[in-house]
């Protein structure tokens, strides 16, 4: 069945922008949803996505296609010399395309198997990742955390463009093609495993956010004073935090690769990475994850229609078409933090099973700190006052 | 011929301007409470205004520093008036307001690029990518560029050091970085001292991106390109002591020339490829060691020293 539709879908530029469509918003939602998670939910300010998503990128590149190229070399094939950067780089070509792809063509199981690999080396990797970019910062305020996660974006790509054995440099390399097996259209089973992984993590982020750990990083937002006087490791947590997120956002990365076959760190930049996430995240409503799923839609549908008609823009417009995508980003980023501050769907009370939280808690409370007070509320409405105004019963 | 090697030449114009943006990074950090994330794309505002005023109307660049001081102090009102204002009044904590400095930097960074297509469509000229080096005028064998920006950078903290000290604004500014709330009720004009402190950081931003082209290769993400020196130099002066900012910024920027410019004589050229891990290294080494950077260490020594004394 998904053969004849991929056979069918191939020849069709329409649908094919439709798979693509499908897998920008599985990766997106991938990474949108772990970003959810850290920021809505934890109060991490995550502006590092980027490295974590480039993780998965090296994983395949630097990794996966070396595994691949041994064990093809063990099923008798030969392979042209790819030990030194300059073989790596200049042979890569023919002993992706012409030997490792033909030697997975009849082997599914390997293929898959490759695939999964690829995966755990991937998530393990982000964890790693994780931690590292936590080192510095993790126990300072939110603002040493920003810049030091922002600065780590471009290091990352710094190091894929010099190091050659990683990703190719600055050419870039082909990486063995794990659905070759596949009769169809590669991109239809990319994207349809894309979106089972996204739906799978839409699942683990709702199922950790109602466990007593998801309370636990609810109230570190909150308060994390509170939080570490009743005895919490808080700065532990976060850790933690960012190392389980930058595992999973690691898996898109892995994705994006297997689907151009291609890894090259000018792909995995920081504007496209960590910027484009966010606004998704503030679109959708941050702490909420059905918002989330919302936002990522809206967005990369708005960003795929501007590319798709982008011959008619081209008329009138004398730059390209990408400065015209960074000044809606930046626009709507800043209006939907005026207008709308806690999203298109505002986050709701939790929903844990057995307790009625809403009976509990009688008098309202704003769980959403995010959310602007109203117009005239409270009588110290000071004109010019930075500070946010204190909630009742907050001392 | 000059006595000063070039490579010096050029770290001590890079650590000027460095110098200076991180001076003005740090004043944001002590007014609005904010990482001014644009704040390095405000150099390219200045880097444009240099370009437009001296490859379109043949004006000395010199002419261009007041003028691109008083356009990026506007540009910088105006955020502040649009933007980051109304987001703090309407009770958005720090990480929103940073966010929204992203947006801005974002959007800035795309119009400088459009602003610099338009350029290259309406004069046919290549505003991609330039130097106003020949433009400069020549001091005994040196670049003009190589003293003026030094004093530039003495003057600017000569200034900045009287405003801040001596004059009933600076000490008011002080008062409102210290606490906004009690100083408005003490009468001083809040308002009025925020929008004076963002004209000033964006006006002194500015003025370092027009001095970038003078010397160095210039592209429109030039100056969002200096943000990771910026903040280094903010961040190893401490991030809330202007004249920690001083030190830190020229520190940063001198090392990060100098450094790169030696280990490529010593170990080979591919390490100029790395330059731009240099600040952050610096960056993650400083926050690893003191995190309150330069003026944690000097109030440490001071406190050691009464303790002695005692």
């Amino acid at each position: 069945m998904l053969d004849l539709i991929g056979s069918l879908v191939a020849q069709d530029t329409t649908t094919r922008l439709i798979i693509d469509v499908a897998l920008y918003f599985g990766l997106f939602v991938i990474v949108a949803m772990a970003l959810n998670f850290q920021y809505g939910n934890a109060g991490v300010p995550n502006f590092g996505c980027a490295v974590q998503v480039i993780v998965g990128g090296f994983t395949v590149s630097a990794i996966t296609t070396r595994l691949t190229f041994a064990l093809v070399q063990q099923g008798g094939m030969v392979l042209k010399p790819y030990s030194s950067d300059f073989d790596w780089v200049y042979n890569n070509f023919y002993n992706v395309d012409v030997i490792a792809n033909s030697y997975i063509r009849d082997k599914p199981f390997l293929g898959i198997s490759l695939l999964l690999f690829s995966f755990a080396v991937a998530l393990v990797l982000g964890a790693v990742m994780g931690w590292l970019i936590s080192v510095p910062a993790i126990r300072l305020r939110a603002t040493y955390l920003m810049i030091t996660l922002i600065t780590m974006a471009d290091a990352s790509q710094i190091v894929g463009r010099n190091i050659v054995g990683i990703s190719g440099g600055t050419l870039g390399m082909f990486v063995p093609n794990v659905f070759e097996w596949y009769p169809g259209d590669r991109g239809v089973i990319t994207a349809v495993i894309t979106l089972a992984i996204g739906l799978i993590s839409f699942f683990i982020f709702r199922t950790m956010l109602n466990s007593p750990y998801g309370r636990l990083m609810r109230a570190i937002r909150e308060n994390e004073i509170t939080v570490g006087s009743v005895g919490k490791n808080v700065t532990g947590i976060r850790r933690n935090i960012l190392m389980f997120a930058s595992g999973i956002t690691a898996l898109s990365g892995v994705l994006l690769s297997f689907y151009f076959s291609y890894v090259i760190e000018a792909n995995f930049q920081r504007a496209f990475w960590t910027y484009w996430p966010w606004l998704m995240l503030m679109v959708g409503g941050p702490g909420n994850n059905a918002g989330t799923f919302l936002g990522c839609a809206l967005v990369t549908l708005m960003r795929r229609v501007i590319i798709q008609y982008k011959w008619v823009l081209d008329v009138y417009i004398f730059f390209p078409i990408a400065y015209l995508e960074d000044i809606l980003l930046g626009t709507l980023l800043i209006v939907f933090l005026i207008f709308r501050p806690s999203g298109l769907i505002p986050e709701k009370l939790l929903y844990i099973p057995g307790v009625n939280y809403g009976k509990m808690v009688r008098e309202e409370v704003k769980v959403d700190w995010r959310s602007a007070p109203k117009a005239g509320e409270g009588k110290g409405k000071g004109r010019f006052s930075l500070r946010r105004k204190k909630k009742e019963g907050e001392t | 011929m000059s006595f000063i090697p070039a490579i010096w030449m050029s770290a001590i114009v890079y650590a000027s301007e460095i110098a200076i943006l991180s001076i003005g990074f740090t004043l944001t950090y002590l007014t609005a409470k904010i990482p001014n994330f644009a704040h390095g794309t405000y150099a390219g505002i200045g880097i444009y205004v240099g370009f437009t005023l001296t490859k379109l109307y043949h004006i000395s660049p010199y002419v261009g520093f007041p003028v691109s001081f008083v356009l990026g102090g506007l540009a910088s009102i105006l955020i502040y008036l649009l933007v980051i204002n109304v987001l703090a009044r309407l009770g958005g904590g720090g990480i929103v307001l940073t966010i929204a400095t992203l947006a801005i930097q974002i959007f800035m960074t795309a119009a400088i690029y459009i602003y610099a297509y338009y350029l290259n469509r309406a004069f046919s000229t290549y505003a991609m990518g330039f130097m106003l080096k020949e433009e400069d005028f020549k001091l005994g064998g040196y670049q003009g560029i190589f003293p003026v920006s030094f004093a530039i950078c003495i003057v600017t903290v000569i200034i900045l050091h009287f405003l801040l000290k001596k004059t009933k604004m600076g000490v008011a500014m002080r008062a409102t970085s210290e606490d906004l709330e009690l100083s408005s009720v003490l009468g001083i004009n809040t308002n009025r001292i925020q929008i004076f402190s963002w004209f000033l950081t964006g006006g002194l931003a500015c003025l370092a991106g027009a001095m970038i082209p003078m010397w160095f290769m210039s592209n429109p993400s030039t100056g969002a390109a200096m943000i990771t020196s910026i903040m280094a130099g903010s961040l190893l002066g401490g991030l809330e002591n202007i004249y920690g900012a001083i030190i830190g910024g020229f520190g940063v920027g001198l090392s990060e020339i100098l450094v790169t410019a030696g280990l490529q004589q010593t170990v080979g050229a591919w390490v100029g490829e790395w330059r731009p891990l240099v600040p952050m290294l610096i960056l993650v080494a400083v926050l690893l060691l003191e995190p309150r950077g330069l003026n944690g260490v000097y109030e440490r020594i001071k406190a050691s020293r009464q303790k002695s004394v005692k």
